[in-house]
């Protein structure tokens, strides 16, 4: 049956109006559970808070669980689904640039917007930030092109690298899920309290 | 303190180690999920609504019209063996015999969506069965020759000539095909062996009302 667009279930026409339905409310529960506090967010590496990993975690797991079983009784064709093309030094170099602009702001992309749309000033700081971010990266493109297209390895997953049965992937995942929540919820009551 | 209220506290107070577990049960369920062989390609509903639906054929006038026209988009795939093809194929054909279909270097053919890839045979019957592996594969744009090699030698190359009763219509398919004859060689060998060659009479293809091609199926 799904997914729903290109099986024409909906016309392709709704996609955007899809899609900022889902980015409204995407925004509302980011605030609702406190994803515009850069304090909050930035928790996560000085250990007293760990709200961030919990709720990234848990909707990938939630998601990849759901999608399977999904899969299973044939509501979904998950051979169907986008997958993004791995650029792996691309993804290595921008992910460490997005982390230490993380730790720094204290804001990841999505969120300094939920944070600027309530009025934070240092979200608004950061979204500045971020735009001017964008235009040097776009003036600079023609030297930064070959690290942005290149080492493209294509639509990889890890059930086809490593050969395994998906739903062996999604268990070990869950796991370590649950292992890091324990583990970050030792750490956290371990680490002095900070009031924010 | 009442038995209800107990297990509500623990309920409580354990809430996210319930929920932790729930999580890797589901988790774990799917790996006790009985396996079941799925199904590659297009549902089979789909498949045999098209294989019910005439879509598929293309005629041989229809050809001769693209083949005339030097249609850029047209792929022919012939699906008879070798040996046949070798004998005789329609100009620029590409010789795939059922057994190959599945042969990496030749599948790039005939799994696309730039060409409109025409299959045939000698009749309908391999590149029928051609078209239904395709189909079924998810293959898109493939189209049958209708009637094949024979109905081609039929109409194009040694067509009938309409009976006086007939319509208008009749006669001047009649004359597009012989045409059309004329441009795939017939006749040529016969001219040649005159002396002296009289100046080329400029082929002039009817304009037909232009059929729309069957769009769609998957």
């Amino acid at each position: 049956m799904g997914p729903l667009i290109p099986n024409g279930l909906i016309p392709v026409e709704w996609n955007y109006i899809i899609a900022i339905f889902i980015g409204m409310a995407f925004g509302y529960i980011l605030e609702a559970s406190g994803f515009s506090s850069s304090r909050k967010l930035a928790g996560v590496f000085y250990g007293y808070d760990f709200v961030v990993l919990k709720v990234f975690f848990t909707s990938a797991v939630v998601a990849v669980i759901g999608l399977y079983y999904m899969d299973y009784l044939s509501w979904v064709d998950i051979s169907q689904l986008y997958v993004q093309p791995t650029y792996l030094w691309a993804a290595i170099i921008g992910g460490m640039i997005m982390g230490v602009g993380f730790l720094a702001g204290g804001f990841c992309p999505g969120t300094s917007f939920c944070g600027a749309a309530i009025g934070k000033i240092d979200a608004i700081y950061f979204t500045i930030g971020l735009m001017f971010g964008i235009f040097i990266f776009a003036e600079a493109f023609d030297i930064l092109e070959p690290l942005f297209d290149g080492s493209n390895l294509g639509h990889i997953t890890l059930p086809d690298t490593l050969n395994m049965s998906p739903y062996w992937i999604v268990f070990i995942f869950t796991i370590i899920a649950v292992v890091s929540f324990a583990i970050s919820d030792k750490i956290r009551n371990k680490v002095k309290k900070v009031f924010y | 303190m009442s038995k209800t209220y107990k297990s509500k506290k623990i309920l409580v107070s354990r809430r996210y180690q319930i929920l932790a577990l729930v999580l890797v049960l589901l988790a774990g369920g799917l790996l006790l999920l009985p396996k079941y062989h799925k199904s590659e390609g297009i549902s089979p509903e789909l498949f045999v609504k098209n294989a019910l639906s005439t879509e598929r054929y293309i005629n041989t006038d229809m050809l001769a019209d693209r083949l005339i026209n030097q249609d850029p988009t047209i792929l022919l795939i012939d699906t008879r063996p070798e040996a046949e093809y070798n004998e005789f194929a329609l100009p620029n054909a590409i010789n795939i015999p059922l057994k190959d279909f599945f042969d990496e270097e030749l599948n790039g053919y005939i799994n696309q969506d730039i060409y409109d890839v025409i299959l045939y045979s000698n009749d309908n019957f391999y590149s029928n069965e051609a078209w239904m592996i395709g189909n079924r594969l998810g293959y898109k744009n493939l189209y049958v020759l209708q009637g094949g090699l024979n109905e081609w030698f039929k109409t194009i190359i040694d067509p009938k000539y309409p009976d006086e009763t007939m319509p208008q219509e009749a006669f001047e398919l009649y004359s597009f095909r012989k045409a059309a004859g004329m441009y795939f060689g017939v006749g040529v060998a016969k001219t040649e062996t005159l002396d002296k060659p009289k100046p080329k009479k400029k082929v002039i293809t009817t304009p037909k009302k232009k059929k729309r091609v069957p769009e769609g199926g998957c």
